[in-house]
């Protein structure tokens, strides 16, 4: 029907446009033909596009904007994008990490859905987008507005980027047409029910809202699970620098999870600790408090439930006021501040005990593949962090919490899925990075890939200090070598020698086998440390695909983008 | 001779492997692991290294899902075991850098590093390169490191025997350029020039073995190597040597066609060409007749009594074009290292220095390693081993004498080698753990501390200035020479040890098991009712040695 040169640019269009666009473009096609005027809000969405020529409208223009780390803001937002369509309304999606911030004056309805990350921080793709609205002032006066916050209430500060959207927007002058949505863990009929409103706002002329109606927090629906721990192994040998632990965790019940997710595990404080605050406050360790989250006995509340350790300056700021004193901004742990600004009495400090924030889990890559090693276990590889603080040698809480942990001790925790760093189909190449801890994952992949026989090409670049003492899962990964589910291993060990050799040095020695396969659809996987390596891993694939696909920098950027939209490449890093 | 198909798999190996070379460079090269692939853990034995492992950190390194604790040992080649003052200065920094710090001295007169890993290895050669020193063939189917008497310099014709050392051990060298092509980066050359006449592509079917013996000393232990050249003087001008073949000591538990063996005499040889003619025919006719399928059984020792001494004998005089004379008389009346300070005919000075079984380090015992450089920081001494794994500062003017001496007793050396009692300074022992593979039981490591609990007895029955020479090894492939000793044990297993007596004070009788796997308390109960006995009714200046043949060996 379609002229052949007519054809093969629609063909074109759509072979380059992503998910979203197809949806959106389906959406904005049917809105052309219908006639229907509640739809067809297609031209002005052209123009939101913001190519150039565009058609004057008095239509509304909806925009759905998610910034997601782990892949859940990204679903959400597209299930609702879908629910709009049914209803006829074409809501435009967009990723955040992709939004031209420079359009929002031009936007008329704008709606985020966006999760918390970090210690209260944005997901890292909408970083550059929060950033720009905290740091600058905008007048967006006609925008009409909401934000549907996803979070866990299990961290301190639940769905905080959410909150500071919110707030930024209303800074701004936009009109909140619907209240903010914080949403725990089980966020689907929260976000459906403030996705109702929002398209009732839309369709009805109802005025926008403007006090903020706090909405009603749900208990976490997680699931957590009751474990034991089965083996525990420093991996590292004498005379390396680390304490790396391979930790086994068996259950009863079979757990859900595919490799490529992590678990989250909350630490015990330290009891010496513990009792040190309670020896310097002098307050009863038997006496019940109340906090906004539970009440129980301090000495309860200081080793399970609040954490102690490392406070958040928000924390501290509020210590200040208690005690009456000034407090420079700063972070430490609750301990060594009771000592530098001593509390008055125990009755005082019943008040700091009630400003303490949740234990925060940590979260940990599974290492460990259903189908490898059984579904009544997980495996993760923790590293024992190592700090200075006050002058003197720190562990972190978590790592050490569970490298001391004795076989048979008891241990709870809870699946993270994360819904983007997937193994690909059976038969697709993946070339993983993984130095340090980062190879936990690829324990799982390459376990899970070696069960299911997948035919996938495997490709594994592992990095560590010393080749004697740090070369985790020598003996595993020598196996998979021989049998062939490994197809190609590539060391980096930077204390070996007197240069300092890291992983991305080696991709570079093998720039032109890694673009070849890469070019033919390999997917890449990056994990473990996200500062410096990840970042330094990322711009080195910028550089081979650069210098092997001879691109130039904005063509190779793009290249990488369309990897990054395909889903080929995935990070796990921290 | 041997059919093809049967032959043993060492034998495939050498054939393959292209001069020596095989995939070397390529398991060099391999990153995942710090062992050789398999073929080349054979082939680099002839290069003078061995790969190994810490065994005492096996399970330790399992449970981490790392790999065995692999490294590598290399044994230098040194003809009758001197090294001038750099050269050691060389070898204390190399062994430094690359390996654990220990330097062994071998019962063989040359010297090992131990724990070298593999990114290790080549630099550790190239070192060794620069100092004159190397390390072919000091391991392998070819001729071993050549002994020969340790105090060269007490006459002049010592001098001319000691050169025999040297020229042995570059008539005995394989043609093959490999270790230079492999280690030292040299250009491979179109016609490598590599046609072996002695080895060709087969090589030996074993290790093989030659030392030189200067009467009446037998430090060196001339009876228990392949060939053994006794040198023949008379007034004080050398004749030729007697030679004696089909030495070896090892035995395996278990197997009765294996057994320690002294040489056979077989005759007279006069003049430099005609000696190292009839070595090397001797070592044609063990290429030839020599068991291929069986390493166990591959020794000349054994080819020779296949064969029959006298057919050997004639097989031999066919192939040198000429006949052994009548083997001339010769009298041993030591084996034993002359500690201390000698002098030799041009006055020049010796100090024969006691290094409990070769090993030398700092320890709490003395500041060994430490010393030895700054006395070779001197210049004014060179460096001896001895086949006792014992030490020599020679050719020390006399003017220079009282510096090396102050050194010594500064660092307490001279104390240290008086104070050791007569059992101790006439012991030896293996390496065994942690490092050889072949291990059975401990030996260096634990013979100083049974011999701490073996000297009470002595003294009990007033025997501490007996020069008993007592030998221990791992396992019975005799690496301390421990059958013959005049008491030899002999790991079984962990902590257990075969006790053999009867051996003769000069090497000139082997012991003979005598009681199976004692443990220490047995051994030292056995040990107290022998000890006990030959006090009471040995003859006087009959050695244990003697007595316990007669007594308990003999007629039994
Ligand atoms: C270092 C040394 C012992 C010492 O403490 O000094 C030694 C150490 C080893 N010997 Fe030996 N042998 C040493 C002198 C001997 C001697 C004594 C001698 O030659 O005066 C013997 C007995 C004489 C003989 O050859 O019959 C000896 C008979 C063996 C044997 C048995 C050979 C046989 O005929 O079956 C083996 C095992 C083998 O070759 O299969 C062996 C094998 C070994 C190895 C290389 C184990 C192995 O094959 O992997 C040992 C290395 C241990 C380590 O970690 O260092 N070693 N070995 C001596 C080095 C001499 C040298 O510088 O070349
Ligand atoms: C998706 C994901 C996957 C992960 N996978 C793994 C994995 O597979 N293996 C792994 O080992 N880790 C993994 N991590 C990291 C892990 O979750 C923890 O962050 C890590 O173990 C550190 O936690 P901790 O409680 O031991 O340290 P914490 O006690 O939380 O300390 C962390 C840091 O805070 C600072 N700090 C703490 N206290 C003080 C103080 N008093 N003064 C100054 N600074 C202080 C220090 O910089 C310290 O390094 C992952 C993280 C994420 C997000
Ligand atoms: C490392 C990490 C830190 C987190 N920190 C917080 C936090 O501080 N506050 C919060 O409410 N939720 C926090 N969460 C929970 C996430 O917001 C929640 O899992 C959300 O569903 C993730 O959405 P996304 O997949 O779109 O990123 C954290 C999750 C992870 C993995
Ligand atoms: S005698 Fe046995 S244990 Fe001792 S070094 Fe030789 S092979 Fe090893």
């Amino acid at each position: 029907m379609l002229a052949e040169d007519r054809l093969r640019k629609l063909q074109d269009l759509i072979s380059t446009s992503t998910k979203e666009e197809l949806i959106w473009i389906n959406g904005y096609l049917s809105g052309l033909v219908g006639n229907d005027p509640a739809n067809g809000n297609g031209h002005s969405t052209i123009a939101a596009n913001g190519n150039g020529h565009a058609i004057p409208t008095t239509e509304k223009k909806i925009s759905l904007a998610f910034g997601t780390e782990t892949g859940n803001a990204k679903k959400l937002a597209t299930q609702l994008a879908t629910v709009a369509k049914k209803k006829g309304v074409n809501a435009k999606l967009m990723d955040l990490s992709q939004y031209r911030v420079t359009d929002l004056a031009k936007e008329d309805y704008f709606f985020v859905v966006i999760s918390t990350q970090g210690e209260g921080e944005p997901p890292i793709p909408a970083k550059k987008f929060f950033d720009y609205i905290q740091e600058n002032d905008l007048a967006l006066s006609n925008v009409k507005y909401s934000v549907l916050a996803l979070g866990d209430s299990a961290y301190p500060l639940f769905c905080k980027t959410g909150e500071d959207v919110d707030a930024r927007f209303e800074k701004f002058g936009a009109k909140r047409v619907v209240p903010l949505q914080k949403c725990d863990v089980d966020y689907e009929d929260d976000a459906l029910e403030w996705f109702e409103q929002v398209l009732d706002t839309i369709e009805s002329k109802i005025v926008p809202v403007v006090g903020i109606i706090a909405a009603p927090v749900k208990k976490a629906g997680r699931k957590y699970y009751k474990g034991t721990i089965l083996d525990n192994i420093n991996l590292n040998d004498r005379g390396s620098n680390k304490a790396t632990y391979h930790i086994e965790i068996g259950t009863d019940e079979v757990i859900a999870y595919e490799p490529g997710d992590t678990i989250g595990i909350v630490p015990r404080n330290r009891v010496e600790v513990v009792d040190q605050i309670i020896a310097i406050t002098g307050i009863g360790r038997e006496l019940e408090i109340a906090t906004t989250k539970i009440t129980a006995p301090v000495k309860e509340l200081l080793t399970l439930h609040l954490n102690i350790c490392y406070l958040l300056s928000s924390t501290i700021k509020k210590y200040a006021v208690i005690i009456g004193q000034e407090i420079p901004d700063t972070r430490m742990d609750l301990v060594d501040l009771l000592r530098i600004y001593p509390v008055l009495d125990a009755a005082q400090f019943e008040e700091i005990i009630k400003i303490l924030t949740p234990v925060a889990p940590r979260l940990y890559s599974i290492a460990s593949s259903p189908h490898a090693h059984g579904e009544n276990e997980v495996h993760i590889t923790v590293a024992k962090e190592m700090f200075l603080a006050q002058e003197e040698q720190r562990f972190g809480l978590c790592s050490e919490f569970l490298g001391d942990l004795p076989v048979q001790s008891p241990v709870i925790f809870y699946v993270h899925k994360d819904k983007n760093f997937k193994l690909p189909a059976p038969d697709k190449d993946i070339i993983m990075i993984g130095p340090g801890t980062g190879v936990a994952p690829f324990r799982a992949f390459l376990g899970e890939r070696d069960a299911t026989g997948a035919s996938g090409r495997n490709w594994f670049f592992f990095g560590e200090e010393y080749f004697i003492s740090d070369f985790f899962y020598q003996t595993e990964i020598q196996n998979y070598l021989q049998t062939g589910v490994l197809n190609k291993l590539d060391l980096a060990f930077s204390g070996d020698q007197t240069e300092k050799i890291y992983v991305q040095d080696r991709m570079l020695e093998k720039a032109a086998e890694l673009y070849e396969w890469i070019h033919h659809g390999a997917s890449i996987y990056i994990s473990g440390e996200k500062d410096p390596m990840s970042k330094e891993v990322e711009n080195t694939l910028l550089q081979i695909i650069e210098t092997q696909g001879v691109k130039t920098r904005d063509e190779s950027k793009q290249y990488f983008e369309l990897l990054k939209k395909e889903g080929r490449y995935e990070k796990d890093v921290y | 001779m041997s059919k093809k198909d049967d032959l043993s798999p060492v034998e495939r190996i050498k054939k393959a492997s292209d001069g020596l070379r095989g995939t070397l460079k390529v398991s060099l090269q391999d990153e995942i692991t710090g062992a050789l692939r398999e073929d080349d853990q054979s082939l680099i034995k002839f290069h003078g290294l061995y790969q190994q492992d810490d065994r005492d950190r096996r399970e330790e390194r399992s449970r981490k899902k790392l790999e065995w604790l692999y490294s590598y040992m290399i044994r230098l080649r040194l003809p009758g075991g001197f090294l001038t003052p750099e050269q050691w200065i060389g070898l204390h920094h190399i062994a430094g850098e690359h390996s654990t710090g220990t330097i062994k001295i071998t019962t063989r007169q040359t010297v090992q590093l131990h724990g070298i890993i593999k990114s290790h290895i080549k630099p550790t050669i190239q070192s060794f390169n620069t100092f004159q020193l190397d390390s072919i063939a000091a391991c392998g189917d070819v001729n071993r490191n050549v002994t020969c008497s340790a105090h060269p310099k007490e006459s002049a014709i010592h001098e001319k025997i000691f050169a025999y050392a040297d020229k042995l051990s570059v008539m005995a060298l394989p043609k093959t350029r490999a270790y230079y092509d492999i280690w030292l980066d040299e250009e491979m050359i179109a016609d490598k020039g590599e046609v072996d006449p002695l080895y060709q592509d087969r090589y030996l079917p074993r290790k093989f073995k030659m030392g030189i013996a200067i009467p009446p000393n037998n430090d060196i232990d001339v009876l228990t190597n392949d060939v053994g050249l006794i040198a023949i003087i008379e007034n004080n001008e050398l004749k030729g040597f007697n030679i004696a073949a089909g030495g070896g000591l090892s035995a395996t538990h278990g197997n009765e066609q294996t057994y320690p063996r002294l040489a056979t005499v077989l005759g007279f040889v006069a003049g430099e060409e005609n000696v190292l003619k009839a070595v090397y025919v001797i070592m044609t006719i063990q290429r030839d007749y020599g068991n291929r399928n069986d390493r166990k059984l591959a020794r000349l020792k054994y080819t020779i009594d296949k064969l029959g001494v006298e057919a050997f004998k004639e097989e031999l005089e066919k192939r040198c074009g000429f006949q052994l004379e009548e083997a001339k008389s010769y009298r041993f009346n030591s084996r034993k290292d002359h500690y201390g300070w000698k002098q030799n005919h041009e006055g020049n000075w010796y100090y024969t220095l006691f290094i409990e079984n070769g090993r030398v380090l700092d320890d709490e015992k003395a500041p060994l390693k430490t010393a030895l450089l700054e006395i070779a920081k001197t210049g004014k001494a060179n460096f001896r081993f001895t086949g006792n794994q014992n030490f020599i500062l020679a050719d020390i003017a006399a003017i220079d004498k009282e510096t090396i001496n102050e050194l010594l007793a500064q660092f307490g050396l001279i104390t240290h080698t008086d104070k050791a009692g007569a059992l101790r300074k006439n012991a030896m022992a293996c390496v065994a753990f942690n490092t050889c593979p072949l291990a059975l039981a401990e030996a260096q490591r634990y013979l100083p501390s049974l011999i701490s609990k073996i000297e009470p007895l002595l003294e009990k029955y007033n025997l501490q200035n007996e020069e008993i020479v007592l030998r221990m090894t791992g396992c019975p492939n005799g690496c301390g020479r421990s059958p013959a000793a005049e008491i030899g044990l002999i790991g079984t297993a962990y902590g257990e040890y075969n006790l053999h007596i009867g051996g003769d004070r000069m090497g000139e009788r082997l012991n003979t098991k005598y009681k199976d796997s004692l443990d220490e308390e047995q051994l030292l109960q056995t040990l107290d009712e022998l000890f006990s006995v030959f006090s009471k009714e040995r003859s006087t200046g009959e050695t244990f040695g003697d007595y316990s043949y007669k007594k308990w060996i003999a007629n039994s």
